[in-house]
């Protein structure tokens, strides 16, 4: 259907619409209208992203003078294709009803190791293997070295792409991943380097939030974006982790270790080019000199991640005198590996912040704060004139290097916690040296200022009024849709007791507790004689999921429950994980039915949806609170409540509560879908916690579910899948719409719509 | 015929003459294999056991469709001059499979084709979704592996220090399809090294080991046996084959993709769950003992989804553990690049992604119903009905849930005995038992075989002498193809169409009277239950002979009015 909001004409590529996503493409317009940053809650399971795609896809289709670049953002690579796919849904649409005048170019990029075609390189384990592989067929140096002496190996997708210079374009379309892989195989071309060219000229751009949050990647990917974008986050309910994410560092036993090896190796190679090419290390002091951390202009082959700091907080200023020869420069790396070696050595938990730490280090190191805010491009430099391609045996100096930069520029916002073990396990020593962020806004912050619109959007956002506070940023929009229902088709409870009364709990005191594992097992066992299909558990920890599902086994609960469905489990290997969904998914489809066992904060919670048949029922076994001991968090509440007053029980409660939400929020896609949620413990009952949870989820917990027992909620689950299965309107009753038509659109006009809602 | 095993003349029949085949059913004293010839002459062949039997049965039963298709394609034209339609190789392949599948509608297909009561394209016509479905190569049914996770708890005894562990050929393809290494030693060793005795035992040891949870004292006898050591390290095999399975995966599912995004290296991701699982006590050298049980619940619960994909006798070892390492290997070896896969996979993503009720609705997805025989379902359909049907009947039901006529009878003599032996104790509670009893047993004897059977499947048609069910069933499926066609065929508009419907209501018109036959030739207790089933069958009849007759009056009637007809 195609439809008027003001000035823009909407192309959605289905026959109806809901309400709500009418109401956030409308909110979403004015927005950018405006050229501001908006903050939108919609509850899921009302297609937000088809919504925003297909907004901004034709806002920009409107505008085409001026045309606005869509830079969206997703947190998984999985998302990412998932709304690559929903974009390739509406630009079919468009191209249908608008002919070539709707083509647009849309891509997602990843790193090599997800787009990489050569098998050589691809089949290295990780991330950073594959890049150093990739650098060591492509790096400037050894094709140098290869045109000479043809025996030396070279990755001839890459050199296809570097051949056809400027005819290296990507035709209009969207490409997902795999297609971007299948054009690369088809012409021959390396599509990483393709794709992070076609970034620049395309019109949308799905990639993952460190591509713009962590400046590191940011600076090599993201720099040269222009203003006229429109930045999503979506599923940003994390958004605040991510970007203190991006800033921290650390560094154990092992990180210096390896540092010292990295160190070693790099001085033999000084050694090495001494006695035969003394000029190439002349000619990098002398660049040094001018005050030219970095050659202007690398070739993408060689291009390496950016500086760790902000691009705003970098100093434009000559890198200092005394680290502008090579091995000045290593013996400073070497006494402030030494120095933190010495300060690991510690038998007490230790806490300051920067500026302490930095004068420490003047004292006793020698090593002032700018040079210390030079090292990691200093490094960068080096390695470059020493053409050091195996960058993956690097990671341990560039982690120290990433940690002086930092503590060298910040001063504020961040702490250095050193703990001699781990809380849990005092009699291990493990010593770990942790620089901690804990200011969202820094990360995001050249975010807001670069581009003029950036909307952060998520099912849970509650209290919306906590985010732009986080993230300090003044949202020229900022709304709460509510969730209109044909049905009630979602069906939250709170149990607090099994069949025996007594009280269910994660809590500390309850947690291992026999009768608590057992009655959880009960509720289980009861919901899946009950239940079709797919149903979702999600436990508080990992450890604690094993301990409940071994303890299952040995009572022989787990046997009863595998009498009606299938069990699988979340581990903490991806691999292994991904291959239990896709089995899980397949049971669900063929109709066998089964359990999934799941990790609330876990990376299945993160972005897997258990939408229609894939899930009917989630429990949420516990309060997913974070772990309170954790020294980072202590900091970080201490710091939320110096600087944005915020009381730290508030703030735990609502990063569990969104947690939760979170899990329980993605058994339901569309309003033609059901699903019921169970909060098994007992504190849901209490109203500080359970306020906590988004509106639309509260609008359905009626006060009789408030506390209920085992053989109570089945009850009300057989009841309440009874009554979904049965037929319905799906456009609404008793005036209430909920589905609407061109037509209905149409006949509601404009003008009153924005108050309908 | 007689055949003598000792004689030394072959016998050489073309399957040519053969029109039919019977046979005993498995377990019964004698393989018998019985060939019927056209001209009315028998072929008895008796068999050593029924495996060899039923090869020759299936080869049978496959040669004579086949002849049989091939001689009726004959008078089969000149008999419908309208409408032959060229099969296809194919097309006739699937129909001979069809008939070989299903006994009714070959019985019925004999019948009818064959009789000359329809031609061979009406016949299928009504049958093409049965075509369309066996087309699209609808898996053979099986019996699905038991979602049971053989429990590594051993049962030990209190007071030797033995420990013991059940192994069934069962639990044996579970432990082989859920443990390649496991299967693949067992292929290495057995009976090379050692003697499938020695195997179990130590694999049994190997599990006890896990049990116990004792990493260091695994590792500790690992190093000592190297047989042990491969049940006790970790599994390669499942670990390569993962590898390439994750490459399969529904990219919207791919949580290994993310990682290949992750430039942060940090300890503390997850946003504040606590990693605990990592840092343990262990080193490194007992790293490939460690074995999670939720690995095992996953691996578990995939081979169950994944049922049962060998067609094996189970009590042979080696042979389950060959076939499972051939369909493995097989398995991927297939599906490196498969295109096929890859777009049914992207075509899956998209269907995914739309959301269902913003859009009119396309083709519901639906599984077809897949019931191997019909009558067992419908055959319990029935027994509900009857249970409602006579309330007389349910009580006595109830009582007969559990004893046979044997067990009630002795009961019933126990009881007198005890009571003639103990006098009346307790008179009131013991006579009302025996009244009880007694009175079940005199119904229970006045309608015969009325409710043997096994309890599920008791229904009125098991209680028929066996000669009449099979009958009744015959006719009752005759019924129903007859009058399918018969009102397909209305209203009537050509001479085609005509003929036919005479035809049909000849051949109907002659069931007629052998129903009626058979309702009187049961016996006088089963009498109202057989006429309860032939009523509506008769009913029907009577319905078309109505139809037909009224549409041969009306078309004299118009036909007199105008003489030139159409």
């Amino acid at each position: 259907m195609k439809f008027q909001i003001e000035d823009v004409t909407v192309y959605f590529p289905y026959d109806n619409i809901y309400p709500e996503q009418y109401a956030y493409m409308v909110e979403l317009k004015r927005a950018l209208d405006a050229k501001g940053h908006c903050l939108l809650e919609m509850p899921t399971g009302t297609g937000k992203t088809i919504a925003l795609l297909s907004l901004i896809t034709s806002y920009a289709l409107s505008k085409p003078s001026n045309p606005i670049k869509f830079i969206y953002c997703t947190r998984t690579v999985h998302e990412m294709e998932k709304t690559l796919s929903e974009l390739k849904l509406l630009h079919n649409y468009q191209l249908q009803h608008l002919g070539p005048a709707a083509k647009i170019l849309a891509l997602g990029l990843s790193s090599r190791k997800n787009l990489c075609i050569n098998p050589t390189v691809v089949s290295a384990e990780n991330r950073d293997s594959v890049d150093a592989a990739c650098r060591k067929l492509t790096a400037s140096w050894v094709r140098e070295l290869a045109a000479e002496n043809p025996r030396i190996p070279t990755c001839s997708f890459f050199e296809n792409y570097e051949k056809s210079a400027s005819e290296a374009i990507l035709p209009p379309g969207v490409y997902t991943l795999q297609d971007l892989r299948a054009y690369g195989k088809l012409k021959g071309w390396c599509p990483y380097f393709l794709a992070r060219h076609m970034v620049q000229l395309a019109n949308v751009v799905v990639y993952s939030y460190q591509y713009l949050l962590d400046p590191k990647v940011a600076g090599i990917i993201s720099k040269e974006m222009q203003r006229e974008s429109v930045v999503v986050f979506d599923e940003a309910h994390n958004i605040d982790n991510v970007c203190i994410e991006a800033l921290s560092v650390s560094v154990r036993m092992q990180t210096l270790e390896g540092a010292t090896r990295n160190i070693n190796r790099m001085s033999q190679e000084i050694d090495r080019f001494k006695a035969t090419d003394a000029g190439r290390l002349r000619a990098e002091y002398n660049r040094l000199v001018e005050g030219l951390a970095l050659r202007g202009d690398l070739p993408a082959s060689d291009a390496w991640l950016a500086n760790p700091a902000l691009p705003n907080d970098i100093l434009k200023e000559a890198v200092p005198g005394n680290i502008r020869r090579a091995e000045h420069f290593l013996s400073v790396l070497r006494r402030l590996v030494q120095y933190i070696r010495g300060r690991l050595q510690t038998e007490n938990v230790e806490k300051e912040g920067p500026v302490a730490f930095v004068a420490s280090v003047n004292t006793q190191a020698g090593i002032d704060q700018k040079m210390l805010r030079f090292c990691y491009d200093r490094l960068h430099s080096l390695m470059l004139t020493l053409e050091i391609s195996d960058t993956d045996e690097f990671l341990h100096i560039q982690t120290i290097c990433d940690f002086a930069t930092l503590v060298g520029t910040y001063t504020r916002g961040f702490s250095i916690i050193i703990e001699p073990f781990d809380e849990r396990m005092p009699h291990i020593p493990d010593p770990v040296l942790q620089l901690c962020c804990h200011d969202a806004s820094l990360a995001i912050k050249p975010v807001f200022e670069r581009f003029q619109s950036v909307v952060i959007t998520s099912g849970t956002l509650s209290p919306i009024d906590l985010y732009p506070r986080l993230l300090n940023f003044n949202p020229v929009v900022s709304r709460s849709f509510t969730m209109s229902l044909t049905r009630d088709c979602i069906c939250p409870m709170v149990l607090t007791r099994g069949s025996d009364q007594l009280p269910v709990s994660t809590k500390y005191d309850l947690r291992s507790d026999p009768g608590v594992e057992k009655n959880y097992g009960k509720l289980l066992l009861e919901m899946v004689s009950v239940v079709p299909d797919g149903i979702v558990c999600f436990f508080v920890s990992y450890s604690y999921m094993d301990g409940i599902v071994n303890s299952w086994h040995e009572t022989g609960l787990l046997k009863e429950i595998m009498q009606h469905k299938l069990v699988f489990i979340e581990t903490q290997d991806v691999v292994e994980t991904t291959l239990a969904l896709d089995n899980y998914r397949k049971a669900c489809d063929c109709g066998r039915g089964a359990v999934f066992f799941s990790v609330a904060r876990g990376k299945v919670a993160e972005g897997i949806d258990f939408d229609r048949h894939y899930g009917r029922l989630v429990i949420m076994f516990g309060v997913p609170f974070q772990y309170t001991l954790s020294r980072i968090l202590l900091a970080r509440l201490e710091y939320l409540r110096d600087t944005f007053q915020i009381k730290e029980g508030d703030f735990l409660t609502f990063d569990a509560l969104r947690q939760a939400a979170q899990c329980v929020g993605r058994v339901i896609r569309s309003k033609a879908d059901y699903g019921m949620m169970i909060f098994a413990d007992k504190r849901y009952s209490r109203h500080d916690k359970r306020s906590k949870l988004p509106g639309w989820i509260l609008s359905h917990l009626r006060d009789a579910h408030l506390n209920l027992s085992t053989d109570m909620a089945a009850h009300i689950a057989r009841e309440f899948l009874r009554k979904m299965a049965q037929p319905y309107d799906k456009t609404g009753v008793m005036g209430k719409k909920t589905l609407l038509s061109e037509a209905d659109l149409e006949k509601m006009g404009n003008s009153n719509l924005g108050e309908m809602f | 015929m007689a055949n003598d095993p000792s004689s030394p003349v072959k016998l050489n029949v073309e399957f040519r003459t053969i029109k039919g085949h019977k046979f005993t059913k498995d377990g019964t004293k004698q393989a018998l294999l019985n060939l019927t010839q056209d001209q009315g002459g028998n072929y008895i062949f008796e068999f050593e056991n029924f495996p060899d039997r039923n090869v020759c049965k299936d080869f049978v039963a496959s040669a004579i469709a086949l002849s049989g298709e091939a001689g009726r394609t004959v008078p089969e034209k000149s008999a419908v001059p309208i409408q032959d339609e060229q099969l296809s190789a194919a097309e006739m392949e699937r129909r001979i499979k069809l008939l070989q599948e299903d006994s009714d509608l070959q019985k019925l297909h004999k019948q009818f084709v064959i009789g000359g009561i329809l031609s061979e394209a009406e016949f299928w016509a009504t049958r093409k979704k049965l075509l369309e479905q066996n087309y699209s190569r609808r898996p053979k049914q099986r019996v699905a592996l038991k979602n049971d996770m053989w429990s590594t708890k051993p049962l030990a005894d209190g007071q030797s220090n033995r420990v013991t562990f059940n192994l069934t050929p069962e639990i044996i393809l579970q432990i082989f399809a859920e443990k390649p290494a496991v299967r693949q030693a067992y292929l290495n060793f057995v009976p090379n090294k050692m003697t499938e005795k020695e195997f179990w035992t130590k694999y049994s040891r190997a599990e006890y080991l896990h049990s116990t949870k004792n990493v260091i004292a695994a590792a500790a006898e690992a190093a000592e046996d190297e047989e042990l050591a491969v049940f006790l390290k970790q599994d390669d095999m499942l670990v390569n084959e993962a590898r390439k399975k994750i490459r399969q995966v529904d990219p919207t599912l791919d949580m290994e993709a993310d990682e290949g995004d992750d430039y942060m290296h940090l300890p503390i991701q997850d946003h504040g769950l606590p990693r605990n699982d990592n840092k343990d006590v262990l080193d490194s050298q007992y790293e490939p003992y460690r074995r999670s049980f939720s690995q095992h619940l996953n691996q578990h619960a995939a081979v169950v989804l994944q049922g049962r994909v060998i067609d094996v006798e189970l009590g042979d070892t080696r042979s389950v553990a060959e076939a499972l390492a051939r369909t493995k290997h097989a398995e991927l070896a297939k599906d490196a690049s498969d295109v096929y896969l890859d777009k049914e996979r992207l075509e899956r993503i998209s269907r995914m992604t739309e959301i269902e009720d913003l859009q009119a609705p396309r083709d519901p997805a639906v599984a077809p119903l897949s019931i191997k025989d019909p009558r067992d379902y419908f055959d319990s359909q029935q027994a509900n009905a009857f249970s409602t049907l006579g309330d007389t009947v349910s009580g006595a039901k109830q009582l007969k849930c559990s004893v046979s006529t044997r067990e009630a009878y002795c009961s019933l003599k126990e009881c007198i005995s005890e009571i003639k032996f103990q006098g009346l104790t307790e008179p009131t509670i013991n006579s009302e038992v025996a009244f009880k009893v007694l009175n079940g047993l005199a119904q229970n004897i006045s309608s015969n075989k009325y409710h043997l059977g096994r309890n599920p499947n008791e229904s009125i048609l098991d209680s028929l002498p066996k000669i009449t069910r099979e009958e009744l069933l015959l006719h009752w499926s005759s019924i129903q193809e007859l009058l399918k066609h018969f009102w397909s065929s209305y209203p009537i508009t050509t001479k085609y169409l005509l003929t036919k419907a005479t035809k049909l209501k000849d051949a109907m018109s002659q069931i007629y009277p052998k129903l009626q036959e058979i309702k009187e030739s049961v016996q006088s207790d089963l009498r109202h239950q057989v006429s309860l089933l032939v009523q509506p069958m008769l009913q029907a009849l009577d319905a078309a002979f109505a139809h037909y007759d009224a549409d041969v009056q009306n078309r004299s009637a118009r036909s007199g009015e105008r003489p030139n007809g159409f």
